[in-house]
């Protein structure tokens, strides 16, 4: 049950996460080019003596000045990096991060088995070194006062996300090398599966030979 | 002797399978706490410094416009375009097959989705209509290729940022800057088109020897009409390329406007994507994001160790030492490229080897956007070689070929894309001259 909760969790943070930068670059961009292009017809409006017009674009000035968006690059960059973390983690669980495994496939059962184990169990070391170092960062950084130049966030709460991520995707590699030992089975990313291509809904593909093979052929953990 | 070290630790760990970024960051590492110094809070910090660029960010607005284009019907659209524009002609869906690809080139930058676009749609349809199930998965594997050639382009992102900031001398000892991805993006234009051209041909030739069935010529009133249906994607090519090249965004906010558009479309206008799909197509791209962001981070990593380590001067030098020329040192970049490009994906190899390789290149004057354009005709052959090529993977997946077929598939087109190669490696101009042109080199 709480491990439902921490999957769901995950997936709605990084989709909103990426959604909502895309919606803050949308907007500073429009409000750039409305505004620049609102005070040169304010300008032009004002040369051809056309009151009304010269009204309408200044209170369209003045309504997307009233707006700042000078921080709009530095919280798309912040949000794009916690979803990196936490994409990472989650793209753990869905097998989207790939290795070289033309050795790998070549060994037999047994060797193979425990190759992979191996590289499961180096993931969860590296991230568990990476998230101890960040946590480490983290704390230094909080007895500072540093915020970020244009948003002024206390940058360690910003760099939480090494921390916080690297830990959740030593979980992640954990609990994938667990399932493995136990069943053989290891999450698969299909990259040419497509939803509702096609003429009719049949399965248009097979599993990529991106990953390991599986050790006994099973349905793989759909996340 | 430190990169021998630095080297054959990041070959095994590589080859023991894991995945290539954990490899690389467990490389630093290891040698950072057994070798050096270096104070290891630094490290915690280039974790998070390493992709805290704006350029950055237009790979994952990319790949939320290219996963809206694909589910939303816009590749569908174009493929009605492309199949009335070239149907009658010998090879008929063959030829549909490769233009249809370098139009959504175009508007996506990643060559996987490019043929999981097209190729989904149109060889099925292929296969109907006769033509050998070989032939018909040869040309979409090949022609997705042009995903990464054909701005916008998630590879040339990735080589921007492998090489940007990078302090690097030519010939003569004066610097010299790195590509920005708004010069690659223009600088791809030509060749993108030019192996359009050549793949085509090849498509054409293959077709009209073994007989491939063609399609009735459609008149000029169905090709208008199937103009304007996919005209709204079509305007995405002009909103991304004008919008980058008059200066109106940078080339991530040309992304990001890429992507909102993309949303509209596909939801408003085609309506081929329900609202409440958008989450799924989120949480999809968030997905293939962040792999490629993680890959990011621990290259930048292991690229501040090559260069805490001076490794790249350090070939730089020995390379010149040699007395090399460009024209023979470009035949090994060639060939170094191919033979990374059967075993690794292309994001990986362009974050590792561009860094290392760049340097020389300068030096031995070469333009960074010429090398940066032999890097990516490299990738793309990649793509299409077993036995790790993405490409391949995606178009069995949908031919429901093995591998080892599908690598014959592909064989004349690969044969083509190689001689290619050779054209955009020795002869520079056709990758200079329109930036020139354009005054934007």
């Amino acid at each position: 049950m709480l491990m439902r909760v921490l999957d769901r969790l995950e997936e709605i943070i990084i989709t909103v996460l990426i959604g909502v930068a895309t919606v803050v670059i949308f907007v500073a961009v429009v409000q750039r080019y409305g505004l620049s292009n609102s005070g040169q017809l304010m300008g032009w409006a004002k040369s051809q003596g056309m009151d009304w017009l010269f009204n309408a674009a200044k209170s369209v000035f003045v309504f997307l000045n009233s707006f700042n968006m000078t921080w709009a690059q530095e919280l798309c960059i912040y949000l794009f990096v916690w979803m990196a973390k936490f994409g990472a983690a989650y793209g753990v669980r869905t097998g989207i991060h790939v290795g070289v495994d033309i050795l790998l496939n070549s060994l037999p059962d047994r060797s193979r088995y425990f190759m992979v184990l191996f590289g499961l169990l180096a993931g969860a070391l590296f991230t568990a070194i990476v998230g101890s170092l960040g946590a480490e960062f983290v704390w230094h950084m909080a007895q500072t006062d540093q915020t970020s130049p244009d948003l002024e966030w206390p940058m360690w709460i910003i760099y939480l996300a090494v921390p916080l991520g690297s830990y959740l995707m030593c979980f992640r590699f954990l609990q994938v090398a667990w399932t493995f030992a136990r069943t053989g089975e290891l999450p698969q990313h299909d990259h040419g599966h497509v939803e509702g291509i096609g003429e009719a809904d049949e399965p248009l593909l097979t599993e990529p030979h991106l990953h390991p093979r599986e050790i006994k052929h099973g349905e793989g953990d759909k996340p | 002797m430190s990169a021998l070290i630095i080297f054959g630790l990041l070959g095994a760990l590589m080859l023991s399978g894991m995945p290539v970024s954990i490899a690389l960051g467990l490389t630093v590492l290891t040698f950072l706490f057994t070798m050096t110094q270096v104070p290891v809070e630094s490290v915690a910090l280039k974790l998070f410094t390493g992709i805290e660029k704006f350029e950055i960010m237009a790979i994952p607005f990319f790949i939320l416009a290219g996963n809206f284009l694909t589910h939303g019907g816009v590749a569908r659209r174009m493929i009605r375009f492309a199949t009335s524009m070239v149907g009658h002609w010998h090879g008929g869906l063959g030829l549909a097959a490769v233009f249809a690809c370098a139009l959504f080139a175009a508007v996506s930058g990643s060559s996987p989705a490019t043929v999981v676009a097209i190729g989904s749609i149109l060889l099925p349809a292929m296969v109907k209509q006769g033509f050998p199930k070989r032939f018909g998965a040869g040309v979409v594997a090949s022609s997705g290729a042009l995903g990464i050639l054909i701005p916008p382009s998630i590879v040339m992102v990735m080589y921007c940022v492998a090489t940007s900031g990078m302090l690097v001398e030519g010939p003569n000892g004066e610097k010299v800057t790195a590509a920005s991805v708004g010069q690659m993006f223009i600088a791809g234009v030509v060749p993108g088109a030019l192996l359009g051209l050549t793949l085509g041909l090849v498509t054409w030739y293959r077709a009209w020897h073994g007989d491939f069935p063609c399609l009735e010529r459609a008149t000029w009133s169905q090709r208008f009409k199937a103009f304007l249906d996919s005209f709204w994607g079509l305007a995405l090519i002009l909103i991304v390329m004008g919008g980058i090249y008059a200066g109106i965004f940078t080339p991530t906010e040309a992304a990001a406007m890429s992507a909102v558009y993309a949303f509209v479309i596909s939801v408003f206008v085609y309506k081929d994507m329900g609202l409440r799909d958008v989450p799924k197509v989120l949480l999809a791209s968030a997905n293939m994001s962040a792999m490629l962001l993680y890959i990011i981070t621990n290259a930048v990593l292991f690229s501040f160790l090559m260069t805490h380590e001076n490794i790249p001067q350090a070939i730089a030098n020995w390379i010149v030492g040699q007395g090399l020329g460009w024209i023979g040192f470009l035949l090994i970049v060639n060939i170094l490229l191919l033979m990374a490009g059967t075993v690794m994906e292309p994001s990986s190899i362009t974050l590792i080897m561009a860094p290392i390789l760049f340097p020389v290149a300068v030096k031995l004057g070469i333009d960074p956007v010429h090398f940066g354009i032999l890097i990516i005709v490299n990738m793309e052959i990649g793509m299409i070689t077993p036995p790790v090529g993405l490409n391949l993977y995606v178009a069995s997946g949908i031919s429901k070929l093995g591998l080892t077929e599908m690598s014959i598939s592909v064989l004349p087109w690969l044969i083509a894309m190689l001689s290619f190669l050779m054209l955009i490696t020795y002869v520079p101009e056709i990758t200079l001259w329109f930036p020139r042109m354009l005054g934007v080199l």
